[in-house]
């Protein structure tokens, strides 16, 4: 009962400060307690940019969780070679100009093999960003508990992680990832993984997860630094709270709005990671489709197939760019006091 | 090997007489550029400048005795080791692949029927360190192949065709190294002062052919044998020499050999660059790129490298570009082995479903249509006397998915069929043309892993033991003869399947059949050739029957050379490769 109650003010509330930009009369009413979390919420539905990207980023999400199932069920097909749509004298340009655009092929041809572009494109960014959120999840809770850790014992320990995250930032990490791919992956595969595709993968995420952390805990080291001497910690410990309930309770609520800001930035980070990482030889490798191997692939059509070689950049171009304006969005909704 | 090999299809034919020439076009027509044949760049070439050969396979070896992939034993003839016989540089059609004297005072005296050869060696014959080239150094040279143990990788017609004791179909006589039985191969071959003579123990009409087209009869000097640790090392006796040592992978350059007298070579080796630079591990893409860009050193760079599909329009629409490109026939077909050793393909009806399900033509599409390859029908290339369509293999062109599922289900295997397909990886298009046929078993019933190998190729495969199901392979006749296809591919006595623990020779599906083998041995010992052809042709029935391999095309070389290479030639006598030994860089 309570729950659909507030839910109903929420909403009554959020619509009226929408509509209505503060007229004194308006504000009065809505002046009643609102969580920050509210707050943030109707910040964001005031932003239009935000809300248009939010719904990109949701297509693109539920777009790369059923790619592989439309591929199974055979409404995407990746895979099946199309000799006929191609012409064998030119090299293998679709025969139709314009990259073999068709009701069947809506993103038209891969030249050379004749596969459907846009299945190749969605299975694509299903590969990819799935390399990418897992790495974005590495790298937020290795920092989040390095940050974390940091911040709140200080002394010896701050300083010792803190010294881990100087020396991880000054690693050559692009120099390193192409270099020690083929040991590494190695001992991926020993410990477990299947060779090809998947130790591939589960080494670029590894990469980018290990690699990637130290920003973010630097950040949450931050703001635990400064948590850490507010009264709600000291009345917490002067009530004999345990480490772990300070931990958990206490400073984890009040870190999750940079957290979620950051790993919304990370990410998009890393599918033009992956994406370039593929360019120089390093990941998933084709037949898999990732937005890397198609825009490797694109770039030899460069000149011959136009379409073709916009389609794959366009789509990393929308989802990085999207990726990067929501989280734009959310830290200007949720930490409006952040510098840009 | 493979695709290594040769086959100067086209000249071949004419050696061996019949097919009519047209057919093949001699070294193959050229559309784009200069002409016929094999083209090149018509300004006579002068002395000096640096000749660069960009390709991206390693060299496996550069040991003479171990050499088999077409482009090495091409570029080896040419710049550093000499043979008694050589293809002439600068010939085309069947004169290309007619052996002229090179180390040798004339191409030899054969007698009793073609069983023991004689020739005498040049004087003033070199090598590079100015000690002449003797008789024992050609004898030890051949003897080296005998060691299966640590020469692998080469030819093994040395195996069946030496008149010395056999045991189990394999000569007792075992290489330089364990000597056993060594007395038996000092009374087969011999020397008499420059003179060595080979006795063998049957005909070998092709002895001449053999010794131009493979480098298993070069010389090579014991003081510089190290084995197996000698893989990289060359002693030249040819016009260049290597300076410093050969890196695999990067590659290495070759200077002048000033112990090389030009006045002892009437191949017509021109050796008109100071310097031949060999540069391994670029992809297809850059390499081309480069040679379309034109531009500094890469003006006179030539490769061995097809024109990837993405680049045929900027090749097409630049008619500066296209006339230095090359459409050549080349000796090689490409086909498939279902590995022996693995569970899964012991089954016959799982070889046959994988046939039957083989898409060739989204094969041929992948690696760039119609000026890449052609749809074959048997692993012999269709130029060669004696060629027949295999008729065991029935599919359509792009496969039959429904009657490579039915045969997959009387095969009583799990569904899907796991295999693991293993190729010459690393590049656009063969990672194209792998997933061409990835798709097409697929569909099939079977769920593929593709396994590209970026290095090394052929050294992977012939180890037995390396578990694979599915390896690609690519041939051409070593020379214009049926008995230079199968037999070496398939013979399993003298590749040594199940006999030799460490390599399979070339035959790499470690296939063995006992009626196959027979079959050789009745060929070999044919009186004449039309016999000999119609038993490879039973064997190659037999073949079919067994699905030992899967025929997927006929190779062309599509190439572009830079505009200050001259005496540009791809000709049956340098396998379809450019010819080195006519090749220079305008001054």
């Amino acid at each position: 009962m309570s729950e659909i109650k507030r839910d109903v003010e929420f909403g009554a509330g959020t619509a009226q400060e929408t509509l209505a930009p503060e007229p004194g009369a308006t504000q009065e009413k809505a002046i009643t307690g609102r969580t920050p979390w509210q707050l943030a919420r109707a910040r964001l539905r005031r932003d239009k940019i935000t809300m248009v990207v939010l719904a990109v980023v949701a297509l693109a999400i539920v777009l790369a969780i059923l790619a592989p199932i439309l591929s199974i069920i055979g409404v995407l097909d990746p895979e099946t070679f199309h000799p006929e749509l191609i012409d064998g004298n030119t090299g293998g340009l679709p025969l139709d100009g314009g990259g073999g655009l068709s009701l069947q092929h809506p993103l038209g041809v891969e030249p050379g093999t004749g596969r459907d572009v846009l299945s190749r494109i969605a299975l694509g960014m299903t590969f990819s960003m799935t390399v990418a959120l897992s790495a974005t999840l590495i790298t937020v809770v290795l920092g989040t508990v390095m940050g974390l850790v940091a911040g709140l014992l200080g002394g010896k320990t701050d300083f010792f992680i803190s010294r881990i995250i100087d020396m991880v930032l000054s690693f050559p990490v692009t120099l390193m990832l192409l270099a020690l791919s083929g040991m590494f992956i190695d001992i991926i595969t020993k410990a477990g993984v299947p060779a090809g595709n998947p130790s591939n993968g589960a080494y670029i995420v590894l990469v980018l997860g290990l690699f990637g952390w130290p920003t973010i805990a630097r950040i949450i080291r931050g703001q635990v630094l400064s948590l850490r001497e507010r009264e709600f910690i000291e009345a917490a410990r002067s009530l004999g709270a345990s480490n772990r309930r300070i931990y958990f309770k206490e400073l984890l609520p009040n870190l999750w709005a940079p957290l979620l800001v950051y790993g919304t930035l990370v990410m998009p980070a890393y599918i033009s990671a992956e994406a370039a990482l593929s360019f120089l030889g390093v990941g998933i490798k084709p037949p898999t489709p990732t937005l890397g191997n198609l825009l490797t692939y694109s770039v030899n059509y460069a000149a011959a197939d136009v379409t073709f070689f916009l389609f794959p950049a366009i789509a990393i171009a929308i989802l990085v760019l999207s990726f990067n304006l929501m989280g734009d969005g959310l830290r200007d909704a949720l930490d409006p006091k952040a510098d840009r | 090997m493979t695709i290594s090999r040769r086959t100067t299809a086209l000249a071949v034919l004419a050696v061996t007489s019949v097919l009519s020439v047209a057919a093949c076009g001699g070294g193959g027509g050229t559309t784009g550029g200069s002409g016929n044949g094999s083209t090149g760049s018509a300004a006579a070439g002068s002395k000096g400048g640096t000749v660069f050969w960009l390709t991206k396979r390693p060299a496996e070896h550069l040991d003479p005795q171990r050499t088999y992939i077409g482009r090495d034993l091409s570029i080896e003839n040419r710049l550093f080791y000499r043979d008694l016989v050589s293809f002439p540089v600068g010939k085309q059609g069947e004169e290309a692949t007619k052996p002229v004297a090179d180390l040798a005072t004339d191409t030899g005296q054969s007698s009793e029927g073609g069983k023991v050869w004689k020739f005498t060696l040049r004087d003033g014959v070199k090598w590079q360190d100015g000690k002449d080239i003797t008789c024992e150094d050609l004898k030890y040279g051949f003897s080296r192949g005998f060691a299966t143990d640590v020469i692998t990788g080469g030819p093994n017609y040395q195996l069946g065709y030496l008149d010395v004791p056999n045991k189990d179909g394999l000569p007792t006589y075992n290489g330089p190294y364990k000597k056993a039985a060594q007395a038996d191969f000092d009374k087969a071959v011999t020397c008499e002062g420059k003179t060595i003579t080979y006795h063998f123990n049957k005909p070998w009409a092709d002895f001449p052919l053999a010794i131009a087209s493979l480098r298993s009869f070069s010389p090579y000097r014991a003081d510089q044998d190290k084995g197996d640790k000698s893989n990289y090392a060359v002693f030249s006796s040819g016009p260049y020499m290597l300076q410093g040592t050969w890196q695999k992978g990067k590659g290495g350059t070759f200077v002048r050999n000033t112990n090389y007298d030009p006045k002892t070579d009437q191949t017509g080796r021109k050796a008109l660059p100071d310097k031949v630079v060999i540069t391994e591990g670029l992809t297809n893409e850059i390499i081309n790129q480069r040679l379309i860009a034109d531009s500094g050193e890469d003006k006179f760079a030539v490769t061995d490298r097809a024109i990837p599909g993405s680049m045929y329009s900027q090749v097409d629409s630049n008619p500066t570009v296209k006339d230095r490109s090359t459409l050549v026939n080349s000796p090689f077909t490409d086909y498939l082995l279902p590995n022996f050793n693995s569970d899964v393909m012991k089954n016959p009806k799982v070889r046959q479903a994988l046939a039957m399900a083989t898409d060739k033509t989204a094969y041929i599409t992948a690696l760039g249509g119609d000026k890449a390859a052609t749809p074959s029908k048997s692993i012999v290339n269709p130029e060669l006397p004696g060629y027949q369509p295999n008729p065991a293999f029935t599919a359509p062109d792009s496969g039959d998915t429904a009657a490579a599922k039915k045969l997959l289900e009387e095969a009583g295997v799990p569904l899907p069929v796991k295999i693991k397909y293993t190729y010459s990886g690393g590049t656009p298009t063969s990672d194209n043309s792998a997933a061409a046929l990835k798709q097409g078993w697929d569909k099939a019933g079977f769920s593929t892993t593709l396994d590209p190998l970026t290095d090394t190729y052929y050294d992977v495969i012939q180890n037995p033991n390396t578990k694979s199901d599915v390896y690609w392979g690519g041939w051409g006749a070593d020379w214009p003869s049926a008995a230079t296809v199968t037999a070496p591919l398939f013979d399993s006595v003298l590749n040594g399947v199940g006999t030799n623990p460490k390599s399979n020779g070339q035959d790499y599906g470690n296939y063995a059949s006992d009626t196959v083998n027979k079959l050789f041995n009745q060929a070999r010992n044919a009186a004449t050739t039309d016999e000999a052809n119609s038993l490879y042709q039973q064997a190659d029935v037999q073949l079919g029957k067994d699905t030992a391999y899967i025929p997927l095309s006929v190779t062309k070389f599509y190439y572009l050379h830079g505009s200050g290479v001259t005496g540009y030639a791809q000709s049956a006598a340098s396998n379809g490769y450019p010819d080195l030994g006519s090749i220079g860089a305008k001054q």
